[in-house]
């Protein structure tokens, strides 16, 4: 068994969600069980982190526009009419540097020294992410209010 | 004079939180969005605080800091660091390279104002007018009484706003002859320490004023404010021809 195999990455993620949520929105998330299917919109929007080193892969945070909208508007006190497509963004890119930062603290601890990129956003309509070649990959589903959104977690 | 202080962020969304945290304080803020710019901005306004990123694009936190401590004539400005990763091993070289603190994302407003008062003395603005305009939304007058809508998710940032515009509303208020006040809290979400101390702190600006405060609330929060030792004895109404009725 590697060193990936033996760690908690899902339990990670969920604890760095919810300190996010918590810290960042005042609010608890709902981690939803791996049997119920997140409802995702088609405008969707993607922030991306990736890490380098003994350790390798990616965090990506996938939400529906509208959901990132609405965490700009609690996160900054914004009215959602005052909000811009680039202040989502640059939000769901901040919350996935936080979550991609605590799981990369996490590896390193465990001897998996890496790098951690800086994040990117891919938006647009109806895709999915399919990668092939990881040891590991989790796929994490959370509701704030009505909205869902997935972590997907590809390491090697 | 106001206190320089420098944020420097790739992300919009921290360098907002940045500077939201320091609006109730006699601060200027100035923005950078990456080590070259800071580095640019730290030598021509010498900045009495920086508020540093670590991961960007063009120069990242770690090169500025480290060409800010090369540099006589800024290495004695302090430095708190923001970082994404909490690891030992991020943790011990941001100790080493001399920063005054560190703070790990995600954290709040006033967990940062917590951290800069250990280094810089910052006062509030000395500005009793309501100037935020979020906070001057939240006033309601109706027929001589006065209602504060108090917002959702009050943190300590948003409190202090709400204070200073309050006792600003009660000199309004003396000087209009108006004396019925109602803290209307049907907004509020949930009780917090912080929501309490808050509402203990206006109705004790609403009493050196002379102001009568009631709490307007929904049953569910009146029974946990009862319970608080801060807001046990506020009278409180379930509706708000109640409260406006009861004074």
């Amino acid at each position: 068994m590697s060193k990936i195999d033996e760690l908690n990455i899902k339990g990670f993620i969920v604890g760095a969600v919810s300190d996010v949520y918590d810290t960042m929105l005042s609010m608890e998330v709902e981690i939803l069980a791996s049997s119920i299917t997140p409802k995702i919109g088609k405008n969707l929007i993607i922030g991306s982190v990736s890490f380098s080193g003994k350790a390798m892969g990616s965090v990506n945070i996938m939400m529906d526009l509208e959901y990132a909208f609405r965490m700009t508007s609690v996160m900054l006190d914004m009215n959602i009419d005052e909000i811009e497509n680039e202040d989502a963004h640059d939000v769901v890119g901040e919350i996935t540097n936080m979550v991609g930062g605590d799981l990369k603290s996490r590896l390193c601890d465990a001897g998996l020294t890496c790098e951690l990129s800086i994040p990117t956003i891919i938006s647009g309509g109806d895709f999915k992410i399919e990668t092939v070649g990881w040891v590991r990959k989790e796929r994490i589903a959370f509701r704030f209010e009505n909205y869902d959104a997935i972590a997907f977690i590809y390491i090697k | 004079m106001a206190l320089k202080i420098l944020t420097v962020d790739d992300s919009k969304t921290i360098r907002m939180i940045v500077k939201k945290a320091f609006k109730p304080y006699d601060c200027e803020l100035i923005e950078g969005e990456n080590g070259v710019e800071g580095l640019s901005l730290a030598a021509k306004e010498k900045p009495d605080l920086i508020i540093l990123d670590i991961t960007m694009p063009v120069m990242n936190g770690i090169e500025m800091l480290e060409k800010l401590k090369a540099e006589h004539s800024l290495k004695n400005i302090p430095v708190i660091m923001l970082t994404a990763e909490s690891g030992k091993q991020n943790v011990m070289q941001i100790v080493k390279m001399g920063v005054k603190d560190y703070m790990v994302k995600p954290f709040k407003g006033d967990q940062l104002i917590e951290r800069a008062t250990k280094i810089v003395q910052l006062e509030l603005k000395k500005d009793d007018k309501i100037s935020d305009p979020a906070t001057a939304k939240c006033f309601l007058e109706d027929g001589g009484v006065h209602i504060l809508d108090m917002p959702e998710n009050i943190d300590r940032i948003k409190a202090v706003s709400i204070e200073e515009a309050v006792k600003g509303k009660a000199k309004e208020m003396n000087a209009s002859g108006h004396e019925k006040f109602i803290i209307d809290l049907s907004k509020a979400g949930k009780i917090s320490v912080v929501l309490v101390e808050l509402i203990a702190k206006l109705v004790s600006t609403c009493k050196k004023s002379k102001i009568k405060a009631r709490i307007l609330c929904q049953s569910s929060m009146e029974q946990e404010l009862k319970g608080f030792q801060e807001t046990g004895d506020i009278p409180i109404d379930l509706s708000l021809k109640e409260a406006k009725e009861a004074f």
